[in-house]
């Protein structure tokens, strides 16, 4: 089995990169073991939250320049503006073809509100969360409501607006919560109150009872205009959903991202997934590359778990791996490492210097900031420290950067996976 | 000393995502779904094992959830085997005799006629709902006349010409109810230089194990292990043409029943996987062209085991052949699941988006893989169903 | 300015003080509790859960032995529901002095401890994860106890014999009245509110404070503090406690609780200054896993979920003041006698299984000195959830409909005290911590009767956040159903939170190896990344229009 690029996880920023091959006439794989972080991720890309370091960026493009020339180890740096820009409207332009409306505020970055009431600086947000009426909107409303399902565990308004109101932004607002009750609760022996957000979703999408439920949601907001509700309103039908909605309502309604499962991350996931089989691509789901043969500074062929002694071959292979969590970095008592070709890494030895004293430290962690050396052209270096010459890597399993401090996580996915398609079409 | 090997419920990062795409917790509110009823619970189990939940049995064993997994957790596995390790032993006919399908299928074939008649006799079936709690509403296989077995050893001989040989693991489905199929197999091998040699096979254990009957499934895979040990010596690789068989005998064996299959699980290979390595290494037999729109499923076990990749790369190799690509989903029968009536309606459930969008397509046919797939889309679709070596064997006709 | 009056005051929530407590109320005495944090969160709820058969002590220390085999048998009849009696192990390895094996069996016989020689075929059929290579065993009856169920027992009987409880509350001074100790001021911490807790008798029963608290009455009582470190195993390896069969070092039980295992323990004297903020060290954490390799072999190889260490507050008797030979003997000092000042005892010492006898000697001295003759009763009256066995089966049967799994976890923790909260109503069974099953229902019990005030007591009352995701669902979850409970409103919900994840964080610091390294990954992906706490303290942005 051959491919001209075989791509080694399947999350934000494997995806991209596979679609920017396709996109290029190249026939691409993806082979991903278990489903992406993108299932608890907000569903808003990050481009450059921060900079310096606890001040809100608010046009990143401005920044980008600047940031990337003080970091040349950044992966920013390996990509630059142009290209970083290119691929985020590759990244719009693929979702919108799947039906999914991605929404900037202009080239400026926007706020989108989070389930503890905070606002987070970020680029893009699905159009629920932020679009242009949404931002008119936001800061001009003498009353904000926001609400929840009765009985569901996952989102809790009261958090919510406890915390908006001590915002200085919200100073003139009155911010009201309210639940409503659903009418399909009574219809399922199943107990509502461990009703995840995907069931919740599922049964938006059914679309019945939508007209009472509109009603109870106009009910709850007590009048105001501007209505959050936990993002649940429809799974795979959302869009048709939450036009209904608005429309039975007549009220804005933005949605806040729940505990997982992130339903926002999932319409992202889904519409990425469907673009890339439309396109032609091949998604090898539930299979973990093991191993690969590095030879002469070339990579020939991988080993997965399921394919066994067969080798799958490509020209060109790009490490998707993500980080910790999705096992593209191992972590042991006393060392890192990176599990599939051993390549690498750059990381503090001493498990005492991988974390932060406080949890939520505003900086992040350490640990966030390992990953895989590379080289300006994003190759790593194998085990004899030369760089491999067709392989590239993308996303959380890089090495040089701060997703939390910076507020780039998603921007680096994007932005990497882009930069990889195209030197493997250029080659 | 403890089994580093089956503690997978201890990498659990409680993460749901598995949840989100169990076909079960998505049609049954009385399924917790995997999270809770696999690693959650076996933290719980272990304690003790009073502390069981009944609605475990829900699981259909589809391995969605370990796909989903990013963490290795095993939780089909550990779903399975907390079912008989914990739950106390009643004994049902009806589980007894749907998981001995060679017990069953041995006098059916050589009354095939009558058997299949009784079968599709409603006050008969009306009586077998509810005295043995089999679903009215669901078609029973059809019994071929004889073995394929039989059918095999009557032209044995044909086999004899051929320098490389590759043993077939015929399985229950095409012994008792689908010969073609595996006269289609034998001579798709044939087509490709291969001879066929067959063992004395016996039931490779799914439906024992689906049944609980973990003792006798392990008696059935050591014989199986034991007869395709010694076969491989004449030929390196086993072929079977039945996704669920396949990955019992590679990934169940030793997975859920614990045993040794290290002689022959490197041999195993899904048919497609075999047939696309031969085309790889060439030559090709001459394939003719198939004017047909297609629909192809990916069985559950085929995509744990990794192996739709090759029958997809097949299929396209098909010319004239519009292939459609369906929706990676369970189909919802989940084998002797679907022939349960108090599970009859989840397997319907779970299924019918797929149904759907099998009508909306309108292909001429849909490929499928598994057997009990292909049972399931029949009864619910207006379409019919074909196994891709069937497809390939027209295909070579052509 | 608020006084508050009562027979005897006892300072200090841990199991001593609790004990105490219940004892004086029984008794009935009018006693109040203060306690500067929550019950049991010093060094009782850093305790490793081992319910001594004695046979630890029985070589060195057979008084101790005797007392803790006396109280063993007590404590299974009148706090079952707080223990596991799940019987113990001594083993012995190749490496060890086999003389040591014949010394305990000897001392366990002249204790009175029941003592049984068992094959190594024997041992390795009751635990099948052994070290294969053991050479000789002796079945003692430890058991496992958990010390917040335990206290939280005694303080909900104490409470319902009218005694009052204040958590959160400190000493801030002391009140002498004609040179006598009349009392304390104290502060409501959580209100800012200062008060007078007068007392005829104050029992300082704070622990490794108590230093402390005798310094507010000018009286020494220098404490000996030693670090004892310990490693929780994700998932319950063992189901009879496993201990070395050797002379008392570091590393030498593992101990099953609930749902885990614990390695512990280790031993390390630290001056007085440094009792607060101690950490587990990477070298503690070392001998921990590779001791415990020993009993069972690849333990360390397992997912590690957290580390936690305690200050055991030994209190110098007489001659050694170091290492584990410090007397681990109950000390109960009526400072009357010994530095003239009327009006407070002290008692401390001693350890978790022998609270009870500790609280029954202190409150048969605090009777003494107000005069008044009541017996104790401590010694058979059950404890609240230890009432009459209600078989689990029985109680799953009464609420079919609610899942088994969730009953029986209910039903551990509470005992027949769990029929008061258990219902069928869904909203009453819904999970909040999935991963010990901690239902609505009981976290809504457990603020109401079990004075839950934020996360962290909630999680020693519940075992909520104490399962593999240390929080990750369950902790906002809990605070959403705070704001509703009524306690919190949504900023100190959200203040809870935090602290709670915090909480949570200083256990997982020291194993931050693997999946312990992924889960938090992921914990903060979720709070960082979804839900944007780290926000919180930023200065708002009112420059940074959108």
């Amino acid at each position: 089995m051959k491919y001209d690029c075989i791509i080694i996880g399947g999350g934000l920023a494997g995806l991209t990169c596979g679609l920017k091959c396709l996109d290029d006439g190249l026939s691409c794989a993806i082979i991903s073991a278990g489903m992406s972080a993108l299932h608890f991720s907000s569903g808003s890309i990050d481009l450059l939250g921060y900079d310096p370091p606890g001040q809100v960026v608010p046009a990143p493009f401005e920044t980008l320049s600047r940031f990337i020339e003080a970091r040349p180890g950044h992966p920013y740096a390996k990509c630059g503006p142009e290209t970083i820009e290119a691929s985020l409207d590759f990244f719009r332009r693929e979702l919108l073809a799947e039906g999914l409306e991605i929404c900037s505020n202009g080239r400026d970055n926007h706020f989108h509100v989070t389930a503890l009431g905070t606002l987070r600086p970020t680029y893009l947000s699905q159009a629920s969360v932020f679009n242009e009426r949404i931002r008119e909107a936001f800061f001009r409303q003498p009353r904000i409501a926001v609400l929840t399902v009765k009985g569901f565990r996952d989102f809790h308004p009261g958090l919510a607006a406890a915390n908006l109101r001590r915002n200085a932004l919200f100073k003139d607002c009155e911010i009201v919560t309210g639940q409503i009750e659903l009418p399909w609760f009574e219809q399922t022996p199943q107990n509502p109150h461990e009703f995840r957000s995907i069931d919740l979703g599922r049964m938006f999408d059914s679309g019945r009872g939508l007209g009472l439920v509109a009603a109870r949601v106009k009910e709850a907001a007590r009048g105001a205009v501007f209505v959050g509700l936990p993002a649940v309103i429809g799974f795979e039908d959302y869009n048709r959903v939450m036009k209904r909605l608005m429309d039975l309502t007549e009220l804005i309604i933005y949605e806040v991202p729940t505990l997982p499962p992130s339903i926002l991350g999932l319409r992202m996931d889904n519409a990425l997934k469907s673009r890339f089989a439309a396109r032609g691509g091949v998604f090898i789901a539930g299979d973990r590359v093991i191993g690969g043969e590095i030879t002469g500074g070339r990579l020939d062929h991988v080993h997965t778990r399921n394919y066994g002694d067969s080798r799958l071959r490509a020209g060109h292979f790009v490490l998707a791996g993500g980080s910790f969590f999705s096992g593209g970095l191992v972590s042991e008592f006393d060392r890192m490492s990176e599990p599939v070709f051993g390549l690498e890494m750059d990381y503090q030895p001493g498990r005492g210097n991988w974390y932060s004293p406080a949890f939520l430290d505003r900086r992040g962690h350490p640990f966030l900031e390992y990953g895989v050396k590379t080289d300006q052209a994003l190759r790593p270096l194998d085990r004899h420290g030369r760089p491999v010459e067709n392989l590239l890597c993308v996303g959380a399993v890089l090495a040089g950067y701060n997703p939390v401090k910076e507020g780039s996580g998603g921007g680096t996915a994007i932005a990497t996976g882009f930069q990889a398609a195209l030197r493997v079409a250029a080659d | 000393m403890i089994d580093l090997k089956n503690i997978t419920f201890d990498h659990c990062l409680k993460c749901t995502v598995c949840t989100i795409y169990c076909p079960v917790a998505r049609v049954s509110p009385e399924f917790p779904g995997p999270k809770q009823s696999g690693p959650d619970a076996e933290r719980l189990r272990i304690k003790d094992p009073g502390l069981l939940d009944d609605s475990l049995r829900f699981c259909t064993n589809c391995k969605r959830c370990e796909i989903a997994c990013p963490s290795d957790v095993r939780i089909a596995d550990i779903i399975q085997t907390a079912k008989w390790k914990y739950a106390g032993r009643t004994f049902r006919p009806r589980d007894f005799l749907l998981g001995r399908t060679d017990l069953l299928g041995r006098p059916a074939v050589r009354a095939s006629r009558l058997v299949n008649a009784l079968a599709g006799f409603k006050p008969a079936r009306i009586l077998a709902d509810k005295l043995f709690r089999i679903p009215v509403d669901r078609p029973l296989p059809r019994y071929d006349r004889g073995t394929f077995e039989r059918w095999f050893s009557d032209h044995a001989s044909s086999q004899d010409g051929f320098e490389r040989k590759a043993v077939y693991f015929h399985g229950c489905y095409v012994n008792y109810n689908d010969h073609a199929l595996g006269r289609d197999v034998v001579r798709l091998l044939n087509a490709l230089g291969f001879g066929v040699t067959l063992t004395r096979e016996v039931c490779c254990g799914v439906p024992l194990m689906a049944g609980g009957y973990i003792d006798r499934a392990r008696k059935n895979a050591r014989h199986n292990i034991g007869v395709l040990t010694r076969a491989s010596g004449e030929a390196a690789r086993i072929v079977s043409a039945s996704s669920t068989c396949s990955f019992a005998l590679k990934n169940e064996y030793p997975n859920l029943l614990g045993l040794d299959n290290s002689a022959i699980a490197g041999r195993i290979e899904y048919i497609t996987r075999f047939v696309h390595r031969c085309f790889e290494e060439g030559p090709v037999p001459r394939l003719g062209p198939l004017e047909l729109t297609v629909a192809y499923h990916a069985p559950c076990h085929l995509e744990r085991m990794g192996g739709a990749l090759y029958t997809i790369e097949l299929l396209k190799r098909i010319p004239g052949l519009n292939l459609k690509l369906l929706h990676s989903e369970c189909c919802g029968i989940a084998g002797t699941y679907g022939f349960k009536s108090e599970f009859h309606p989840v397997a319907q459930e779970v299924g019918r988006d797929l149904f759907r969008r099998i009508e909306a397509i309108r292909p001429d046919v849909v490929i499928t893989d598994c057997e009990t797939c292909k049972w399931q889309i029949e009864l619910n679709t207006s379409r019919p169903v074909l196994h891709p070596v069937t497809l390939l064997c027209q295909s070579l006709d052509v | 300015m608020r006084i508050v009056e009562c027979e005897v005051a006892v300072i200090g929530g841990g199991i001593t003080g609790a004990g105490t407590l219940r004892d004086c109320a029984l008794r009935g005495l009018k006693a109040v509790l203060i306690e500067k944090n929550d019950l049991a969160s010093g060094t009782t709820g850093r305790n490793h859960g081992l319910l001594h058969s004695g046979a630890r002590y029985a070589v060195q220390d057979p008084e101790s032995a005797v007392e803790c085999i006396a109280e063993n048998r007590i404590l299974k009849k009148i706090a079952h529901h707080c223990i596991e009696n799940t019987g113990g192990l001594f083993v012995t390895l190749p490496d060890d002095d086999p003389g040591f094996h014949a010394l305990l069996l000897q001392g366990c016989r002249a204790a009175g401890i029941e003592c049984d020689e068992i094959s190594a075929d024997h041992a390795r059929r009751l635990e099948p994860h052994l070290n294969p290579d053991i050479v000789a065993a002796l079945k003692v009856p430890d058991g496992t106890i958990d010390p917040f169920r335990l206290t939280s027992a005694n303080v909900l009987d104490a409470v319902e014999h009218g005694a009052k409880v204040m958590t959160h509350t400190e000493v801030t001074g002391l009140i002498v009245d004609r040179e006598r100790i009349a009392g304390f001021n104290c502060l409501d911490k959580r209100t800012g509110e200062p008060f007078e807790l007068r007392a005829r008798v104050v029992v300082n029963a704070s622990g490794v404070w108590g230093q402390k608290v005798c310094a507010w009455a000018g009286i020494d009582l220098p404490m000996f503090p030693s670090k004892g470190s310990m490693v929780i195993i994700d998932y319950r390896v063992n189901n009879v406690v496993i201990n070395r069969c050797r002379p008392p070092a570091d590393g030498d039980i593992i101990v099953p609780g609930d749902t885990v295992s614990l390695i512990g323990t280790t031993s390390k004297k630290i001056p007085y200054d440094e009792i607060e903020d101690l950490v587990v060290d990477d070298d503690e954490i070392e001998v921990l896993l590779a001791d415990g390799e020993k009993l069972i072999p690849n333990v360390s190889r397992t997912r590690v979920l957290r580390a936690y260490c305690g200050v055991r507050p030994l209190v110098a008797v007489s001659g050694k003041t170091f290492g584990r030979d410090i007397s681990r003997g109950i000390v109960l000092v009526d400072h009357l006698e010994r530095d003239g000042a009327e009006g407070l005892v002290t008692i401390a010492g001693g350890k978790l299984m022998t609270y009870r006898l500790m609280a029954e000697m202190t409150a048969d001295l605090v009777c003494r000195k107000l005069g008044r003759k009541a017996a104790c009763s401590t010694r058979s009256t059950p404890l609240p959830g230890s009432g009459k066995k209600a078989p689990l089966k029985k109680t799953a049967r009464r609420f079919s409909g609610i899942p088994q799994s969730v009953v029986g976890s209910t039903h551990y923790r509470h005992g027949e005290r769990a029929h008061r909260f258990l219902s069928r109503d869904p909203k009453s069974y819904g999970l909040i911590c999935e991963c010990e099953m901690v239902t609505a229902g009981e976290v809504t019990y457990a603020v109401r009767h079990l004075m839950a005030k934020d996360l962290i007591d909630l999680r020693r009352r519940t075992r909520l956040g104490m399962g593999p995701c240390q929080g990750e669902l369950c902790a906002y979850r809990a605070a959403g159903l705070f704001t509703e409970l009524g306690p919190a409103k949504g900023d100190e919900a959200t203040r809870m939170l935090i602290d709670f994840l915090e909480e949570r964080f200083k256990g997982l610091k020291p194993v931050l190896w693997g999946d312990a390294l992924r889960e938090l990954e992921f914990t903060y992906w979720i709070y960082q990344g979804l839900f944007g706490l780290t926000e919180l303290d930023r200065p708002s942005e009112s420059d940074e229009a959108d």
